[in-house]
Protein backbone atom coordinates (compact mmCIF):
# COMPACT_ATOMS: atom_id res chain seq x y z
CA UNK A 1 0.00 0.00 0.00
CA UNK A 2 1.54 3.78 -1.08
CA UNK A 3 2.34 5.88 1.85
CA UNK A 4 0.22 8.84 2.30
CA UNK A 5 2.00 11.68 0.66
CA UNK A 6 2.82 13.52 4.08
CA UNK A 7 4.54 10.34 5.12
CA UNK A 8 6.40 10.06 2.14
CA UNK A 9 7.76 13.52 1.47
CA UNK A 10 8.58 13.33 5.29
CA UNK A 11 10.62 10.45 4.79
CA UNK A 12 12.27 11.36 1.97
CA UNK A 13 13.59 14.36 3.92
CA UNK A 14 14.86 12.52 6.56
CA UNK A 15 16.68 10.55 4.11
CA UNK A 16 18.12 13.52 2.71
CA UNK A 17 19.20 14.71 6.31
CA UNK A 18 20.82 11.18 7.03
CA UNK A 19 22.50 12.38 3.35
CA UNK A 20 23.61 15.36 4.45
CA UNK A 21 25.06 14.60 7.93
CA UNK A 22 27.14 11.53 6.80
CA UNK A 23 28.87 13.28 4.52
CA UNK A 24 29.56 16.30 6.77
CA UNK A 25 30.16 13.29 9.44
CA UNK A 26 33.26 11.64 6.79
CA UNK A 27 34.39 14.87 6.12
CA UNK A 28 35.03 15.42 9.43
CA UNK A 29 37.06 12.39 10.02
CA UNK A 30 38.71 12.97 7.23
CA UNK A 31 39.87 16.10 8.56
CA UNK A 32 38.48 17.92 4.84
CA UNK A 33 37.00 20.95 4.90
CA UNK A 34 33.26 20.59 2.05
CA UNK A 35 32.90 22.88 -0.40
CA UNK A 36 31.46 26.05 0.88
CA UNK A 37 32.99 29.73 0.78
CA UNK A 38 35.93 29.92 3.18
CA UNK A 39 35.63 33.84 4.28
CA UNK A 40 32.86 36.27 4.96
CA UNK A 41 30.08 35.78 6.88
CA UNK A 42 29.18 32.18 4.73
CA UNK A 43 32.46 30.45 6.59
CA UNK A 44 31.87 26.01 6.75
CA UNK A 45 35.42 26.06 7.93
CA UNK A 46 34.89 28.25 10.51
CA UNK A 47 31.90 26.62 11.78
CA UNK A 48 33.13 23.07 11.29
CA UNK A 49 36.23 24.01 12.87
CA UNK A 50 35.01 25.50 15.89
CA UNK A 51 34.57 23.85 19.16
CA UNK A 52 31.45 23.58 18.68
CA UNK A 53 31.48 21.42 15.80
CA UNK A 54 31.93 18.56 18.20
CA UNK A 55 30.24 17.03 21.28
CA UNK A 56 31.97 18.40 24.25
CA UNK A 57 35.23 17.07 24.65
CA UNK A 58 34.13 13.81 22.91
CA UNK A 59 35.92 14.42 19.38
CA UNK A 60 32.32 12.86 18.52
CA UNK A 61 31.14 15.58 15.30
CA UNK A 62 27.41 17.05 15.79
CA UNK A 63 26.71 15.49 12.98
CA UNK A 64 26.81 12.44 13.90
CA UNK A 65 24.18 13.20 16.09
CA UNK A 66 22.01 14.39 13.17
CA UNK A 67 22.69 11.17 11.68
CA UNK A 68 20.92 9.93 14.50
CA UNK A 69 17.94 12.28 14.53
CA UNK A 70 17.11 11.70 10.82
CA UNK A 71 17.33 7.84 10.89
CA UNK A 72 14.79 7.97 14.15
CA UNK A 73 12.67 10.41 11.90
CA UNK A 74 12.62 8.44 9.22
CA UNK A 75 11.92 5.37 11.41
CA UNK A 76 8.58 7.37 12.91
CA UNK A 77 7.34 8.51 9.63
CA UNK A 78 7.11 4.88 8.11
CA UNK A 79 4.19 5.12 10.82
CA UNK A 80 1.15 7.06 10.60
CA UNK A 81 1.78 10.56 12.19
CA UNK A 82 0.80 11.48 15.85
CA UNK A 83 2.13 13.31 18.95
CA UNK A 84 5.59 11.33 18.67
CA UNK A 85 6.25 13.15 15.01
CA UNK A 86 5.52 16.17 17.09
CA UNK A 87 7.41 15.61 19.78
CA UNK A 88 10.51 14.27 17.95
CA UNK A 89 10.22 17.19 15.61
CA UNK A 90 9.94 19.74 18.18
CA UNK A 91 13.40 18.33 20.10
CA UNK A 92 14.91 18.63 16.37
CA UNK A 93 13.68 21.75 16.22
CA UNK A 94 15.28 23.21 19.84
CA UNK A 95 18.48 21.45 18.59
CA UNK A 96 18.05 23.46 15.90
CA UNK A 97 17.66 26.99 17.01
CA UNK A 98 20.52 26.03 19.30
CA UNK A 99 23.09 25.40 16.96
CA UNK A 100 21.95 28.11 14.51
CA UNK A 101 22.37 30.40 17.85
CA UNK A 102 25.86 29.21 18.14
CA UNK A 103 26.62 29.85 14.59
CA UNK A 104 25.25 33.63 13.97
CA UNK A 105 26.15 34.81 17.55
CA UNK A 106 29.34 33.04 19.17
CA UNK A 107 30.98 31.85 15.74
CA UNK A 108 29.61 34.66 13.53
CA UNK A 109 29.30 32.61 10.38
CA UNK A 110 26.99 30.09 8.56
CA UNK A 111 27.68 27.11 6.85
CA UNK A 112 25.81 26.29 3.87
CA UNK A 113 25.86 22.37 4.31
CA UNK A 114 24.78 22.84 8.20
CA UNK A 115 22.02 25.04 7.23
CA UNK A 116 20.52 22.68 4.77
CA UNK A 117 20.49 20.22 7.58
CA UNK A 118 18.60 22.78 9.57
CA UNK A 119 15.67 23.83 6.70
CA UNK A 120 15.75 19.90 6.31
CA UNK A 121 14.17 19.93 10.61
CA UNK A 122 12.18 22.95 10.28
CA UNK A 123 10.40 21.18 7.32
CA UNK A 124 9.80 17.81 9.23
CA UNK A 125 8.21 20.09 11.63
CA UNK A 126 5.82 21.76 9.07
CA UNK A 127 4.84 18.91 8.12
CA UNK A 128 4.29 16.96 11.82
CA UNK A 129 2.12 20.53 12.05
CA UNK A 130 0.33 20.24 8.71
CA UNK A 131 -3.02 19.08 9.33
CA UNK A 132 -2.26 15.31 7.67
CA UNK A 133 0.91 15.41 9.43
CA UNK A 134 -1.42 15.66 12.39
CA UNK A 135 -3.63 12.94 11.84
CA UNK A 136 -6.62 15.58 10.85
CA UNK B 1 -41.98 41.70 19.62
CA UNK B 2 -43.43 38.65 20.99
CA UNK B 3 -41.46 36.38 18.61
CA UNK B 4 -38.50 34.76 20.05
CA UNK B 5 -35.41 33.89 18.48
CA UNK B 6 -35.19 30.02 18.03
CA UNK B 7 -32.22 28.55 17.57
CA UNK B 8 -32.17 26.28 14.12
CA UNK B 9 -33.07 22.49 14.60
CA UNK B 10 -32.76 19.54 12.77
CA UNK B 11 -34.78 16.43 13.14
CA UNK B 12 -33.10 13.13 14.14
CA UNK B 13 -34.17 10.27 12.45
CA UNK B 14 -34.19 7.83 15.41
CA UNK B 15 -35.98 9.73 18.19
CA UNK B 16 -37.45 12.02 15.79
CA UNK B 17 -36.30 14.87 19.08
CA UNK B 18 -35.35 18.12 18.05
CA UNK B 19 -32.08 19.25 19.25
CA UNK B 20 -30.25 22.47 18.41
CA UNK B 21 -28.22 22.56 15.74
CA UNK B 22 -24.73 23.55 15.84
CA UNK B 23 -23.91 26.87 14.61
CA UNK B 24 -20.58 26.50 12.15
CA UNK B 25 -17.75 27.35 13.74
CA UNK B 26 -14.68 28.82 11.35
CA UNK B 27 -11.45 26.54 13.06
CA UNK B 28 -8.18 27.71 13.20
CA UNK B 29 -6.76 27.08 9.63
CA UNK B 30 -4.50 24.00 8.62
CA UNK B 31 -1.50 26.52 7.27
CA UNK B 32 -1.37 28.59 10.63
CA UNK B 33 0.78 26.28 13.04
CA UNK B 34 3.53 25.80 10.41
CA UNK B 35 3.50 29.17 9.28
CA UNK B 36 3.51 30.36 12.84
CA UNK B 37 6.63 28.11 13.38
CA UNK B 38 8.25 29.39 10.37
CA UNK B 39 7.80 32.96 11.22
CA UNK B 40 9.15 32.61 14.66
CA UNK B 41 12.43 30.51 12.59
CA UNK B 42 12.68 33.75 11.22
CA UNK B 43 12.40 36.24 13.77
CA UNK B 44 14.59 34.19 16.16
CA UNK B 45 17.49 34.75 13.14
CA UNK B 46 16.61 37.96 12.90
CA UNK B 47 17.06 38.26 16.55
CA UNK B 48 20.38 36.39 16.48
CA UNK B 49 21.80 38.48 13.96
CA UNK B 50 20.88 41.50 15.85
CA UNK B 51 22.91 40.11 19.06
CA UNK B 52 25.65 39.29 17.12
CA UNK B 53 26.06 42.97 15.30
CA UNK B 54 25.71 44.18 18.95
CA UNK B 55 28.25 41.86 20.09
CA UNK B 56 30.77 42.75 17.15
CA UNK B 57 34.02 44.38 18.53
CA UNK B 58 34.92 47.29 16.65
CA UNK B 59 38.55 47.35 15.14
CA UNK B 60 40.78 49.17 17.49
CA UNK B 61 42.37 51.80 15.98
CA UNK B 62 46.45 50.70 15.49
CA UNK B 63 49.28 51.36 17.97
CA UNK B 64 51.64 54.33 17.67
CA UNK B 65 55.28 53.10 16.61
CA UNK B 66 56.64 53.62 19.63
CA UNK B 67 53.88 51.76 21.53
CA UNK B 68 53.99 48.91 19.03
CA UNK B 69 57.83 48.75 20.06
CA UNK B 70 56.83 48.24 23.52
CA UNK B 71 54.77 45.24 22.59
CA UNK B 72 56.82 44.07 20.59
CA UNK B 73 59.97 44.08 22.58
CA UNK B 74 57.46 42.33 25.10
CA UNK B 75 56.93 39.36 23.06
CA UNK B 76 60.16 38.60 21.73
CA UNK B 77 62.30 38.75 25.07
CA UNK B 78 59.70 36.44 27.19
CA UNK B 79 62.03 34.27 29.36
CA UNK B 80 63.46 30.69 27.77
CA UNK B 81 61.51 29.05 30.96
CA UNK B 82 58.46 30.23 29.90
CA UNK B 83 58.75 28.08 26.63
CA UNK B 84 60.07 25.48 28.57
CA UNK B 85 57.02 24.84 31.04
CA UNK B 86 54.17 25.53 28.43
CA UNK B 87 55.83 23.18 25.79
CA UNK B 88 53.06 22.68 23.22
CA UNK B 89 49.93 23.97 25.80
CA UNK B 90 46.86 23.84 23.86
CA UNK B 91 48.13 24.36 20.79
CA UNK B 92 46.58 21.86 17.97
CA UNK B 93 50.03 20.84 15.87
CA UNK B 94 49.09 21.23 12.02
CA UNK B 95 52.50 20.97 11.07
CA UNK B 96 53.42 18.04 7.98
CA UNK B 97 56.52 16.78 7.01
CA UNK B 98 57.15 17.59 3.43
CA UNK B 99 59.85 16.65 0.65
CA UNK B 100 60.54 18.68 -1.80
CA UNK B 101 64.13 20.54 -3.11
CA UNK B 102 65.63 22.51 0.25
CA UNK B 103 63.73 25.91 0.01
CA UNK B 104 66.80 28.23 0.83
CA UNK B 105 67.13 31.77 0.94
CA UNK B 106 68.83 34.92 -1.20
CA UNK B 107 71.56 34.30 1.56
CA UNK B 108 71.43 30.20 0.88
CA UNK B 109 70.12 29.90 4.23
CA UNK B 110 66.82 27.76 5.11
CA UNK B 111 63.75 29.92 3.90
CA UNK B 112 60.41 30.14 6.11
CA UNK B 113 57.35 31.38 3.55
CA UNK B 114 54.73 32.61 5.18
CA UNK B 115 51.83 33.50 2.89
CA UNK B 116 48.65 34.83 4.45
CA UNK B 117 46.36 37.73 4.55
CA UNK B 118 45.98 40.64 6.71
CA UNK B 119 42.11 40.53 6.22
CA UNK B 120 42.33 36.55 7.62
CA UNK B 121 41.63 36.15 11.17
CA UNK B 122 43.51 32.92 11.40
CA UNK B 123 46.58 34.54 9.91
CA UNK B 124 46.10 37.19 12.51
CA UNK B 125 46.09 34.51 15.43
CA UNK B 126 48.79 32.40 13.84
CA UNK B 127 51.21 35.90 13.59
CA UNK B 128 51.69 35.88 17.59
CA UNK B 129 53.08 32.66 17.60
CA UNK B 130 55.34 33.13 14.29
CA UNK B 131 56.80 36.53 15.69
CA UNK B 132 57.51 34.95 18.90
CA UNK B 133 58.85 31.89 17.26
CA UNK B 134 61.30 33.66 14.54
CA UNK B 135 62.42 36.31 17.21
CA UNK B 136 64.23 32.82 18.73
CA UNK B 137 66.59 32.76 15.73
CA UNK B 138 66.35 36.61 14.54
CA UNK B 139 65.41 39.53 14.32
CA UNK B 140 61.96 42.12 13.40
CA UNK B 141 62.10 45.49 12.77
CA UNK B 142 59.24 47.59 11.15
CA UNK B 143 55.78 45.36 12.25
CA UNK B 144 53.34 47.41 12.67
CA UNK B 145 49.30 46.45 14.34
CA UNK B 146 46.96 45.90 12.84
CA UNK B 147 42.92 43.54 12.97
CA UNK B 148 41.54 41.08 10.62
CA UNK B 149 38.49 41.96 9.09
CA UNK B 150 35.69 43.34 10.58
CA UNK B 151 33.45 41.56 8.07
CA UNK B 152 35.34 37.95 8.64
CA UNK B 153 34.68 35.33 11.29
CA UNK B 154 36.37 36.26 14.62
CA UNK B 155 36.42 39.99 13.41
CA UNK B 156 38.93 42.33 14.36
CA UNK B 157 41.37 40.19 15.59
CA UNK B 158 44.20 42.35 17.03
CA UNK B 159 47.72 40.94 15.22
CA UNK B 160 50.80 42.19 13.48
CA UNK B 161 51.24 42.95 9.60
CA UNK B 162 54.61 41.37 7.85
CA UNK B 163 53.91 43.84 5.04
CA UNK B 164 56.81 46.46 5.08
CA UNK B 165 57.98 44.74 7.79
CA UNK B 166 62.37 43.16 7.73
CA UNK B 167 63.56 40.21 9.66
CA UNK B 168 67.54 39.03 9.93
CA UNK B 169 68.61 35.93 11.09
CA UNK B 170 72.31 34.09 11.08
CA UNK B 171 70.38 31.23 11.11
CA UNK B 172 67.08 31.55 8.41
CA UNK B 173 65.56 33.28 5.74
CA UNK B 174 61.87 34.72 6.28
CA UNK B 175 59.81 36.02 3.49
CA UNK B 176 56.54 36.75 4.01
CA UNK B 177 53.66 37.72 1.65
CA UNK B 178 50.85 39.39 2.50
CA UNK B 179 48.36 39.14 -0.53
CA UNK B 180 45.66 41.23 0.76
CA UNK B 181 45.29 43.79 3.48
CA UNK B 182 41.84 43.92 5.98
CA UNK B 183 40.14 45.33 3.29
CA UNK B 184 41.07 43.02 1.22
CA UNK B 185 42.64 45.41 -1.02
CA UNK B 186 46.04 43.64 -3.18
CA UNK B 187 49.32 43.88 -1.33
CA UNK B 188 51.98 41.96 -1.82
CA UNK B 189 51.81 39.26 -4.57
CA UNK B 190 53.94 35.67 -4.63
CA UNK B 191 55.92 34.31 -6.83
CA UNK B 192 55.91 32.03 -9.15
CA UNK B 193 57.56 29.87 -7.72
CA UNK B 194 56.13 30.63 -4.13
CA UNK B 195 52.70 30.47 -5.46
CA UNK B 196 53.65 26.71 -6.81
CA UNK B 197 55.01 25.21 -3.33
CA UNK B 198 51.50 26.98 -2.55
CA UNK B 199 49.33 24.87 -4.20
CA UNK B 200 51.38 21.72 -4.08
CA UNK B 201 51.49 21.58 -0.32
CA UNK B 202 47.95 22.97 0.00
CA UNK B 203 45.79 22.20 -2.28
CA UNK B 204 42.64 23.71 -0.93
CA UNK B 205 44.53 27.02 -0.65
CA UNK B 206 43.72 27.51 2.87
CA UNK B 207 45.85 30.63 4.35
CA UNK B 208 48.20 31.07 6.54
CA UNK B 209 50.38 29.04 5.00
CA UNK B 210 53.93 28.15 6.21
CA UNK B 211 56.64 26.62 4.44
CA UNK B 212 59.71 25.42 6.59
CA UNK B 213 62.20 24.81 3.87
CA UNK B 214 60.46 22.19 2.28
CA UNK B 215 61.09 20.00 4.90
CA UNK B 216 57.57 21.14 6.78
CA UNK B 217 54.63 23.07 6.58
CA UNK B 218 51.21 23.48 7.76
CA UNK B 219 47.89 25.42 6.75
CA UNK B 220 45.46 27.02 8.93
CA UNK B 221 45.69 28.53 13.15
CA UNK B 222 47.16 26.28 15.88
CA UNK B 223 44.83 27.68 18.09
CA UNK B 224 40.98 29.80 17.51
CA UNK B 225 41.49 33.07 17.08
CA UNK B 226 38.25 34.09 19.26
CA UNK B 227 41.20 33.87 22.36
CA UNK B 228 42.57 37.20 21.17
CA UNK B 229 38.62 38.97 20.61
CA UNK B 230 38.29 42.38 22.01
CA UNK B 231 41.82 42.47 24.00
CA UNK B 232 44.41 44.84 22.73
CA UNK B 233 47.79 44.29 21.99
CA UNK B 234 49.11 45.59 25.74
CA UNK B 235 46.40 43.31 27.15
CA UNK B 236 47.58 40.53 24.79
CA UNK B 237 51.19 40.80 25.47
CA UNK B 238 50.32 40.82 29.06
CA UNK B 239 48.79 37.97 29.18
CA UNK B 240 51.50 36.24 27.12
CA UNK B 241 53.65 36.62 30.10
CA UNK B 242 51.95 34.42 32.14
CA UNK B 243 52.14 31.26 31.67
CA UNK B 244 49.54 29.85 33.54
CA UNK B 245 46.76 32.20 30.91
CA UNK B 246 44.85 30.52 28.03
CA UNK B 247 46.57 32.90 25.83
CA UNK B 248 49.90 31.79 26.73
CA UNK B 249 49.06 28.04 26.55
CA UNK B 250 47.95 28.91 22.83
CA UNK B 251 50.25 31.08 21.22
CA UNK B 252 53.55 29.66 23.27
CA UNK B 253 52.12 26.26 22.64
CA UNK B 254 52.36 27.55 18.98
CA UNK B 255 55.90 29.31 18.92
CA UNK B 256 57.30 26.35 20.57
CA UNK B 257 56.50 24.15 17.37
CA UNK B 258 57.32 26.76 15.08
CA UNK B 259 60.57 26.84 16.90
CA UNK B 260 60.82 23.01 16.57
CA UNK B 261 59.90 23.06 12.70
CA UNK B 262 62.89 25.82 12.02
CA UNK B 263 65.25 23.54 13.94
CA UNK B 264 64.72 20.67 11.82
CA UNK B 265 65.84 22.91 8.87
CA UNK B 266 68.70 24.59 10.71
CA UNK B 267 70.22 21.37 12.33
CA UNK B 268 69.06 22.01 15.68
CA UNK B 269 70.97 25.76 15.56
CA UNK B 270 71.27 27.76 17.76
CA UNK B 271 71.82 25.28 20.28
CA UNK B 272 70.55 26.92 23.21
CA UNK B 273 67.21 27.51 21.54
CA UNK B 274 67.13 24.15 19.70
CA UNK B 275 68.37 21.68 22.13
CA UNK B 276 66.35 22.14 24.49
CA UNK B 277 64.46 19.04 25.80
CA UNK B 278 61.08 20.23 25.36
CA UNK B 279 61.78 20.94 21.67
CA UNK B 280 63.76 17.93 21.39
CA UNK B 281 60.27 15.77 22.40
CA UNK B 282 58.63 18.51 20.11
CA UNK B 283 60.76 17.89 17.03
CA UNK B 284 60.21 13.93 17.82
CA UNK B 285 56.79 14.21 17.78
CA UNK B 286 56.74 16.36 13.84
CA UNK B 287 58.35 13.46 12.82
Amino acid sequence: MALPRTQAAAILISVAGIAVSIYLTVLHYAGVVPACPASGAINCEAVLSSRYAVLGTTGIPTSALGIAWFAVSAALWTRPPGRMHLAWSAAGLVAVLYLVFVEIVVVGAICLWCTAAHALVVALVVLSLSPSGRGA
Amino acid sequence: MSAKRQAPVRKQASSGRKTPMRKPVAGTPGWVAPAAVVAGVALLVAAFLVIRWYMTPTPPPPLSSDSTAVVVNQITTLPSSEFESIGQGTANNLIKPVSGTPLTGATGKPQVLYIGAEYCPYCAAQRWALIIALSRFGTFAGLKTTSSSSSDVYPNTPTFTFHGATYTSQYIDFRAVETSDRDQNPLDTPTAAEQQLFNKYNPAGSIPFVDFGNRYSFTGAMYLPDLLSGASWQAIADELRDPRSAQAQAVIGSANLITAAICKTTSDQPAPVCSSAMIQGLEKKLG
